[in-house]
This record gives C-alpha cells, structure tokens and sequence, in this order.
C-alpha cells in the first residue's frame, strides 16, 4: 500500500476539522487565532498535495501557497494587534465576554 | 526506499501533525496550547518535504514557526495574567461543535477518498535547486501580479497592525494652547 493524494486530502480534512473545532470553541482570543492557523495549514497541505499528485509541472500551486504564507502572516500580525486592544479596553481575552453592544 | 517505509513515515507525522492539534484545543493552559501548536506546525513542515516540496519546508519553518507561532507566543505571554486556567476555556457551543466538525471532516474525507484520484506514484520531482529556481522565476514572470497583490496585502497589514497597536495619545496639549491663546486673543 503506497501513500496517495487521498492519504494527504483526508490528514488536511481532520486538520481543518481540528483547526474549525478550535476557532468555534475557545473563548480565548488568541486560540481562535491558532484555530485560523490550523485551517490555513490544511488548506496549504492541500494545494501541495494536489500540486505533486496532479500538476507536479505546474506552478500555480505553489503561487497559492506563497500567497496562503503571506495570508497567514498578516493574520497573525493583525489578529494579534486586535488582541492587545481588546486587552487594553476590556481588560480580558475572552471573545464572550468582549461584547461591547447588547445582546 | 520501500512503500512500507513511506506509509510508516507518513502515519507517524499524521500522528505528529493531529495529536498535537487535539491538545491545542483540549489544554486548559492557554501558554500550553501555544506551544502544542509547534509540534503540528513541524509535523506540516515534515509532510512538506514527503510532498518533495522542498522550498516550502524552509518557509514553513521559518515563517509558521520563526515569526506566526513566536508573535502568538509573544501575545500570550503579554496577556497571560488574565486567563485564569481554572476558568472554563470552553464557550457553551462545543456540544454542537464537537459533533459538527468531526461529520464535517469525516464526510469530506469520505467523499475525497472515494473520488477515483489518478493513482500511482507521480513523477520524480526536480531536485530543490532546480524547482526554487522555478518558482522564483514564476514569482517575477507570469505570476508578478499576484506576488504584487500579496506584498501590498502584507504591507497594508503591517501598517495597519501598527496604527492598531499603538497606545491611544491622550489629548495633545498642543491644541488646548491654541484654544486659550484664541481666547484671550
């Protein structure tokens, strides 16, 4: 039995499912952030995967992975500038309690 | 090396890549959390290389895990004093989610192991010297457009991150001085 595309598609599926799982239900900020990463993660696992099973000549994949880094990056650099904010205005990280409207 | 090699090598960063994710969602400690997430970052890197992606392994390592996970870490430790570990880490929805993304994942992978995928071992893959001088050819040829896009995404983002994390001035006392010397005028 040879490693496939499909061993790699179904590892990206339950890594995405892992990183969903994190963005719903942390309440904490910055594991939602991870959560985000997770998913970026499967997503670039996935477009490598395709490019060396189907396209190996191709090079659009590996330009959408760049494009997924540089994605990834300014998330992370953004995300993380919201989160000091949110901890300089409601003293806590927690996205349930940060509710600044009614409801 | 044999197929038996490459099928032990791949089930053991899948192991290397899903079980630290699990902890990274299971872990009370957030600090702890954190740091589960290099493991899986390292694991992806791993599955890179089985792929004969060879520039993408560096940039994993040096980007994911050199910049992303230290800037998340660096947010961690800023702000850790607030996460009390014995507070629940859980929002109420993880009934609902727990089931609705292991169905989600399983039906996907479902559907994508059944798709009949061109089976058998592709083509060797250029060697890292010559596929990095291909790729960063591409970059500067028929894909300078969306390597543009994507720097000037990453710039924006910078600035923005910036202006975002600046301390809030306080009033500048430049512009009470104007109004008194008007007043008195």
């Amino acid at each position: 039995m040879t490693v496939g595309l499909s061993h790699y598609l179904i590892l990206s599926a339950a890594l995405f499912g892992l990183g969903a799982l994190a963005a719903i239900t942390r309440r904490n900020a910055v594991a939602v952030l991870m959560g985000v990463e997770l998913m970026l993660n499967a997503a670039n696992l996935n477009f490598l995967a395709f490019w060396r099973y189907l396209t190996p000549q191709g090079m659009e994949a590996q330009v959408f992975v760049i494009i997924g880094f540089t994605v990834a990056a300014a998330e992370a650099a953004l995300g993380l500038a919201v989160v000091l904010n949110l901890y300089r205005d409601f003293g806590t990280l927690n996205v349930d309690e940060a509710s600044g409207l009614k409801g | 090396m044999s197929s038996l090699t490459i099928l032990g090598a791949f089930l053991s960063l899948a192991v290397l890549t899903l079980f630290p994710a699990v902890m990274v969602i299971s872990t009370r400690n957030i600090l702890h959390a954190g740091f589960w997430l290099l493991p899986t970052l390292i694991g992806v890197a791993g599955l890179y290389a089985m792929l004969d992606a060879h520039f993408f392994v560096v940039a994993q390592v040096l980007i994911y895990i050199g910049a992303i996970l230290v800037l998340i870490l660096f947010a961690l430790m800023l702000t850790r004093d607030v996460m009390n570990p014995r507070a629940p880490q859980h929002n109420r929805l993880v009934t609902a989610a727990v089931p609705t993304c292991a169905s989600m994942a399983a039906l996907s992978a479902l559907l994508l192991a059944r798709h009949p995928w061109p089976t058998g071992q592709p083509e060797a893959a250029a060697g890292a010297h010559d596929q990095t001088v291909a790729l960063g050819r591409a970059l500067i040829g028929t894909y300078a457009l969306p390597f543009e896009a994507a720097s000037v995404l990453l710039l924006a983002a910078l600035v923005g991150a910036i202006v975002l994390a600046k301390a809030p001035q306080t009033e500048p006392p430049s512009a009470e001085r104007i109004d008194c010397t008007g007043g008195e005028k």
